[in-house]
């Protein structure tokens, strides 16, 4: 008479399969919270910012302390991005001698998308990190509490002049790396390359590119800093647990704006053609 | 007056498992211009009653009515207009951390009232050397001692005359001399202002030679209400413990 076995593998299948099927369930329904919890708080700024309910002092401050203080690192990463542009290019151009399209070859992508999504990326994880820490740590230390029992909406005198603050630095930022990332392909094209200036800035502007190609990158840039304001302010303001849950939001913030950002970049690109 | 009626509440662990009940049928009347002590071991919801009379927490069942308004049915707009006759100190202080001492304790008189800058520095000082701070209207909280910051907080919560006010352990980490000068500052206030005061305390020798009421919470459950005298004359044996520091006993 055979002998009858069973099969551990077979028996813990249903398990593991029931164990996978509510991770996923369980990692939809956080996605879900998340979304729907960055669109209340959203609808809020809205309404509070249509009825010029924000505190104009906060806005500035927040302004200088995000805006202002960028300007290093944004200086920095976009002059070494047009650089980098050109290094790239350089084989191509060299080959071919088409000299006069290095202009054209750095600014397209450099406008579209090169220098939206790294200034994103950057004033995400200066900008955005800072201020989700900011904010947790207010959560945590009971100082928004503080703010409603002094009757002071924390909407209106915190998280919008923030939100506002955010989505103004990432459109300037965007437009003045721009300026930057072109200049340091310029100048990186002609010492590498030996291609002047007058060259370099005639493919520019011989008519391959158009304003369509600034306001395409600029657009991207509203859109990156919608997504990134939201996500530092949401998870900044759901922050529970002390100092390890102030870390965990700032994690979550980086996360959620890192991938928002390329997943919006991807659908932007999509349906406004690049 | 602050009136509270059957008010429970329960935490759920974000795991799972039973939920922890933190206040159970809680009822208790606070009337006008008294100060009320609210006294009890820790972990028995003192705190969390505090908060929920401010509308910072809701109950999950009962209700909490301020000047005849439901705290716990308000909306946002209506808690906001409730929350201007509210001073309160927090358990941790919560003062803002980005603003000077000077900067914290006038931040209520720049945000809801029309005084000039020049009579809201005079409150500051007024307010500051009745906590024993004067000079430290520059400093920023980080660099203040806990009792320093608790002071500051005192100063804060007082500087409106709020018609009622919420102390959170006004004395924590106050040494003996400074700590019985902040009670008898906040008594001679109420008297003075006639507010109605709410007051959790651990220090119960300074605490009950200033409260017109006490309240005795314990897990949850009010399990004592009465005069100042009665709470130190009580015979129900946890009040006789807790009161009077006793090592033996039910609690």
């Amino acid at each position: 008479m055979a002998a009858q076995t069973t099969n551990p593998e077979k028996a813990a299948a249903p398990g593991a399969i029931a164990t996978f099927l509510a991770a996923l369930g369980g990692g939809f329904l956080s996605a879900a919270h998340t979304a729907g919890g960055m669109t209340i708080l959203f609808a809020k700024i809205l309404a509070r910012t249509v009825r010029l309910r924000i505190d104009a002092r906060e806005l500035w401050k927040n302004l200088y302390k995000m805006a202002v203080k960028s300007l290093p690192i944004v200086v920095v990463t976009a002059l070494f991005t047009g650089a980098i542009m050109v290094i790239q290019a350089a084989t191509i151009v060299k080959r071919y001698g088409a000299e006069g399209l290095l202009g054209w070859g750095a600014g397209f992508g450099t406008l579209r998308e090169i220098a939206p999504l790294l200034t994103a990326l950057m004033i995400s994880g200066r900008v955005g990190a800072n201020n989700t820490a900011e904010l947790g740590t207010m959560v945590v230390t009971e100082q928004l509490d503080a703010l409603r029992v002094l009757a002071i909406d924390p909407i209106a005198f915190l998280i919008a002049p923030r939100f506002i603050a955010i989505v103004s630095t990432l459109f300037m930022m965007t437009l003045f790396a721009d300026a930057l990332a072109l200049f340091g392909a310029a100048y990186t094209g002609q010492a590498l390359l030996g291609v002047s200036t007058t060259t370099f800035y005639n493919g520019l502007t011989v008519g391959l590119l158009d304003f369509g190609d600034v306001a395409s990158g600029l657009f991207k840039s509203v859109v990156f800093g919608l997504v990134m304001a939201l996500a530092s302010c949401h998870f900044g303001l759901a922050t529970t647990g002390g100092a390890p849950g102030v870390g965990r939001a700032v994690n979550a913030t980086v996360v959620t704006s890192a991938a928002g950002i390329f997943v919006l970049d991807y659908l932007v690109s999509f349906a406004i053609g690049g | 007056m602050i009136s509270i009626q059957s008010v429970s509440k329960a935490f759920r662990p974000a795991g799972g498992g039973p939920p922890n009940q933190v206040l159970e049928g809680v009822s208790l009347h606070v009337p006008p211009s008294c100060l009320y002590g609210l006294i009890g071991p820790g972990a028995a919801g003192k705190s969390i009653l505090l908060k929920m009379i401010v509308g910072l927490m809701k109950p999950d069942a009962g209700s909490i009515t301020v000047d005849g308004v439901d705290v716990t049915q308000a909306s946002e707009l209506d808690l906001q207009k409730m929350r201007l006759k509210f001073g309160m100190l927090f358990q941790n202080n919560a003062l803002f951390d980005h603003m000077t001492v000077g900067d914290n304790i006038a931040f209520p008189l720049r945000r809801l009232t029309d005084l000039g800058e020049d009579q809201i520095k005079d409150r500051v000082m007024e307010r500051l050397s009745h906590v024993a701070l004067t000079g430290f209207e520059g400093r920023l909280p980080a660099g203040l001692s806990g009792g320093q910051k608790k002071r500051v907080g005192v100063a804060r919560a007082t500087i409106t005359k709020a018609p009622i006010v919420l102390y959170d352990e006004p004395a924590a980490g106050l040494d003996p001399v400074t700590s019985q000068k902040i009670f008898e500052l906040l008594r001679e206030e109420q008297r003075a202002s006639g507010a109605t005061v709410v007051m959790v305390s651990s220090d119960l020798d300074r605490l009950l030679t200033v409260t017109d009421r006490i309240g005795m919470m314990y897990r949850g459950r009010l399990i004592f209400d009465g005069t100042t005298h009665e709470a130190q004359t009580s015979t129900e044996p946890r009040v006789r413990q807790f009161v009077h520091g006793l090592t033996e006993g039910p609690l």
